[in-house]
């Protein structure tokens, strides 16, 4: 699979919060290990698709300098299931810059029609983007991400 | 990708305690796009592993009559620049368990030293189940018969 979990960027705050989607597809292949018979969302995946909107914040907030990579959740509760054809609406909020400049914690929902999946409070080192992806194309991903169908 | 994140379970003591390997490399599928430039291990990647596994023994304590699903991780510590190429030893202890739920903790381990740790984790029991199917499931994914 594409190790994307962020479908959509909807709105971001430099250095302050940003919102994204997540459409769950059937189609999805971790689906069928979790579970057999039982496609459910895994909820690490919801984490991660809040760490990967937390990777954006930072990226957009740094002129694609900074990038989020994850080292402690603090705490994360998964309250219920994200299932195929469900929209998870994440919003990632930075809560304490930290004393350390390349360590942030964040804070994270995500809701499915209003109703809670996840909510978790994790911390990351922040790295230089160029050190694992190219600082351009990540830019013209971000603008991907971010773009409104016009008519 | 094959959601599943360990290879084998290596010692499993009902109620107690759990051991499972897993070899990282650099064919999973989880490492497109992550990153291009660099190929790291997702830390949430080591929180699913120590999840799957643990929730196999929590299963197997109540002799497949239940499903365990993962409801909260607290204080958890992972390894967020470890490129793939390493066979890593997942261990996981139950704490206490109820009717309704059991609480946990598990720790990962490379060549002796820990790469991850999770602290608190609470399984809710899901009580109807096909045990059958959980046993055949159980001895495809751990290579254990029971």
């Amino acid at each position: 699979m594409r190790y994307f979990l962020i479908d959509h960027i909807t709105e971001w705050k430099s250095g302050e919060f940003i919102k994204g989607v997540k459409s769950v597809a059937m189609s999805e292949d971790f689906l069928e290990f979790h579970f057999p018979k039982n496609p459910i969302m895994p909820g690490v995946l919801l984490l991660e698709a809040l760490t990967q909107l937390t990777g954006w914040l930072e990226a957009a907030s740094s002129d694609f300098r900074n990038w989020f990579l994850i080292s402690k959740v603090r705490k994360s509760n998964f309250y219920s299931f994200a299932l195929p054809g469900d929209q998870v609406e994440l919003e990632v909020q930075l809560i304490s810059p930290g004393e350390n400049p390349n360590l942030k914690v964040y804070r994270g929902t995500g809701l499915v029609k209003g109703k809670k999946k996840i909510v978790a409070e994790f911390e990351g080192e922040i790295v230089p983007v160029a050190e694992i992806e190219d600082p351009d194309e990540q830019r013209r991903f971000f603008q991907v991400l971010t773009r409104e169908m016009k008519l | 990708m094959r959601f599943l994140f360990y290879d084998k379970i290596t010692s499993i003591e009902k109620d107690k305690s759990i051991t499972g390997v897993k070899t990282f490399t650099l064919s999973e599928e989880f490492l497109r796009g992550h990153f291009k430039k660099k190929a790291l291990v997702p830390g949430v990647i080591y929180v699913e592993a120590m999840a799957q596994l643990l929730g196999w023994l929590v299963i197997y304590s109540y002799d497949f009559k239940i499903s365990a699903i993962m409801s909260l991780v607290e204080d958890v510590s992972i390894s967020s620049q470890l490129r793939p190429g390493f066979k890593a030893e997942i261990h996981g202890e139950i704490i206490s368990t109820s009717r309704r739920d059991s609480l946990g903790k598990a720790w990962i381990t490379v060549d002796g030293e820990t790469i991850a740790s999770m602290n608190r984790i609470i399984y809710s029991h899901i009580h109807k189940v096909n045990s059958e199917a959980l046993a055949n499931l159980f001895y495809y994914y751990s290579g254990i018969r029971v």
